[in-house]
């Protein structure tokens, strides 16, 4: 009803994605603010940053473009299109203006963003969780999310169960959201992390979903749309993000891996599990994936899937996982954290191979 | 009888599942399998043979490929059984009741979790076992939503992540009312069995160790058919034992009380 200067009404999907669409471009604007006021080597790093959470932005807002249940949005999506079109002018001029050698130095110091997948007792969180501490050890500012709904991130990273929830003022509830709640407005992505966030073993930054199972019943549908908003929003220069998604194909399916620019597949020693990973690489193609063997012994490679670390089976890291401790720090040195040690090099070597070949926007 | 099978991912639920089904069916009885995992494999722990299991079409995929649609009417349980049930060795019937392949599956999102619940509170369990292997996690659990006359199965390796799974899931099934709770603790050593049995206060079983599974699974054929007097195949013997003592009235086969 847009006649007679009347307010518009909306539903609560369309004021939802209202609202998403501000928190982004104000979580842009404080990308933006960064970028301009950094100076020496951190302006490069703060420009690079911009322009690849800009790519990801401009990704994902082609689809609510097209959508047709929001057609009432349409002068709202295009102007966000335009500001974020003009952002990435912004962007790419300040990146192109820098010389190489300030660019590829920016890109290896610009974060990984990973989401680990696979099937259940594959080794998700024990990769994730060591990752993570091991970036961290090499002075690198990194953010895990554990975004399964049963406790196990924690374990691996050596905090057990230590609550590392978004308290509730994190949290609003909203009609419009999946779940019925959502980041809390005003809130945005990197105040949320650095607010929220636990700090863990060797400085990592964490955050946890809610778990089934916890007296208040609620909490984990409450959490995970926030959680998913911060990791989606969540752009800081030189911060490494990784998610630890739940077992199997239902949260890749909804796309939990979206925020992502690299997808862990973790892979046991099992035919089931190798079946498992076969069916989740279409599910988040579109994305480039690596494959991690867990638990190696001497297998030949499961047909199809070579794996670029193979983690060996280790009675340490089993005994650890045992106890509910880190196996960073029930057995330093093992063969498997020498292999985490790997995919670590892999994960940070991969970066300059790709700013070797591939020209920023 | 129904029997919801529950645990973290890898802690055996659809080794101890597929075992079970077969003693019991080895014992006579009919079965019900249910996979009710998006990622479904509890085929192969029944001893279908690899290509069924990685190309079974599920009883959503079927019904959207037939071009059935979000907002038609469901056909019965009974009646998708027999539509889309495939015989197991040893008799067993087996359903998946869906299978997550492509970014664009839609209506698996919201379909796969209510599929369980109808099939596992739906499907009649008079006269036979209905025993569904849910999706790793506690959300599967929440769906299927057991009660008094259920047993719950909640399965343990002896790792923390799985025993605080396992406990959450006991909480759960006894705050919907289920009397008969087996922790399982499976690739266990007698203390791992204590230790579970105290962390979920419930009665608990050991499944132990056995290379003869873990072969099985790096094999992809199901552990029964390699070896079923192995170890592990007999501690689930005792399993199928404990499940028939918990309901004698329905082991023989008598009908089950209204739900």
């Amino acid at each position: 009803m847009p006649d007679g200067g009347q307010p518009v009404e909306r539903t609560a999907r369309e004021e939802a994605v209202l609202a998403t669409l501000d928190r982004q471009a104000a979580a842009i604007a404080h990308l933006r603010e960064l970028a301009e006021r950094a100076t020496g080597d951190d302006r490069a790093l703060a420009w690079v940053s911009l322009a690849a959470q800009l790519d990801r932005a401009v990704r994902d807002h082609q689809p609510l473009l097209r959508a047709r249940r929001l057609e009432a949005l349409a002068p709202d999506l295009a102007a966000h299109q335009s500001l974020l079109e003009r952002h990435v002018g912004a962007a790419r001029a300040a990146v192109t203006a820098l010389d190489a050698d300030a660019r590829r130095a920016a890109e290896r110091r610009h974060g990984r963003r990973i989401a680990v997948i696979g099937k259940g007792g594959a080794g998700k969180s024990m990769i994730s969780a060591t990752v993570a501490r091991l970036l961290a050890r090499q002075g690198r500012n990194v953010f895990l999310a554990d975004l399964d709904s049963s406790h196990g991130t924690g374990f691996s990273l050596g905090i057990g169960t230590t609550f590392a929830e978004l308290p509730p003022e994190a949290l609003e509830e909203h009609g419009g959201s999946s779940y019925g709640w959502r980041l809390a407005s005003g809130l945005l992505p990197h105040q949320a992390v650095h607010r929220h966030a636990v700090t863990g073993p060797d400085g990592v930054r964490f955050l946890t979903l809610g778990k089934i199972g916890d007296p208040a019943e609620q909490r984990a549908r409450r959490s995970v749309v926030a959680l998913r908003q911060i990791l989606g929003g969540f752009a800081e220069p030189g911060w490494d993000v990784i998610g630890d998604l739940e077992a199997g194909p239902t949260t890749p399916f909804e796309r939990y891996h979206s925020f992502a620019d690299l997808v862990v597949v973790v892979v046991g020693p099992a035919w089931r599990s190798a079946l498992t990973a076969r069916r989740l690489l279409p599910i988040v193609a579109g994305t480039p994936t690596i494959i991690v063997t867990n638990r190696f012994r001497d297998e030949p490679d499961h047909p199809g899937l070579v794996p670029e670390v193979r983690v060996p089976f280790d009675p340490a890291v089993a005994e650890a996982e045992r106890a509910g401790r880190a196996p960073l720090d029930e057995a330093p040195g093992s063969p498997a954290m020498v292999a985490c040690e790997q995919l670590v090099e892999l994960l940070t070597g991969e970066q300059d191979r790709q700013s070797d070949r591939e020209v920023v926007p | 009888m129904r029997i919801a099978v529950t645990g973290k991912g890898g802690a055996g639920k659809s080794t101890v599942a597929g075992a079970l089904a077969r003693h019991l069916a080895g014992r006579g009885h009919t079965v019900v399998a249910v996979d009710a995992d998006p990622n479904p494999n509890l085929g192969l722990c029944l001893g279908l043979p690899q290509d069924a299991v990685e190309h079974m079409e599920p009883i959503l995929n079927a019904l959207l490929a037939s071009g059935h649609t979000h907002n038609d009417p469901r056909p019965d349980p009974e009646e998708l059984l027999a539509r889309y049930g495939m015989e197991a060795p040893g008799g067993i019937v087996v359903v998946a009741t869906g299978k997550i392949e492509r970014p664009s599956n839609a209506c698996l999102c919201c379909g796969s979790h209510n599929t369980t619940r109808e099939f596992f509170g739906g499907l009649a369990a008079d006269g036979r076992i209905v025993l569904a292997d849910l999706e790793a996690g506690l959300n599967d659990l929440l769906w299927a939503r057991p009660g008094p006359d259920d047993v719950v199965l909640a399965i343990a390796e002896p790792s923390a992540k799985a025993v605080e799974v396992a406990r959450r899931a006991v909480n759960i099934a006894q705050g919907m009312g289920v009397e008969r709770i087996l922790g399982v603790a499976n690739r266990a050593s007698d203390g791992d069995v204590a230790q579970l049995a105290e962390a979920l206060g419930v009665e608990v079983l050991g499944v132990a160790e056995d290379p003869a599974v873990e072969k099985a699974d790096e094999q992809g054929v199901a552990p029964f058919d390699l070896d079923d007097t192995s170890p592990a195949m007999a501690d689930i013997a005792r399993v199928a034992d404990w499940v028939l003592a918990s309901a004698p009235a329905e082991a023989q086969a008598a009908p089950a009380p209204p739900r």
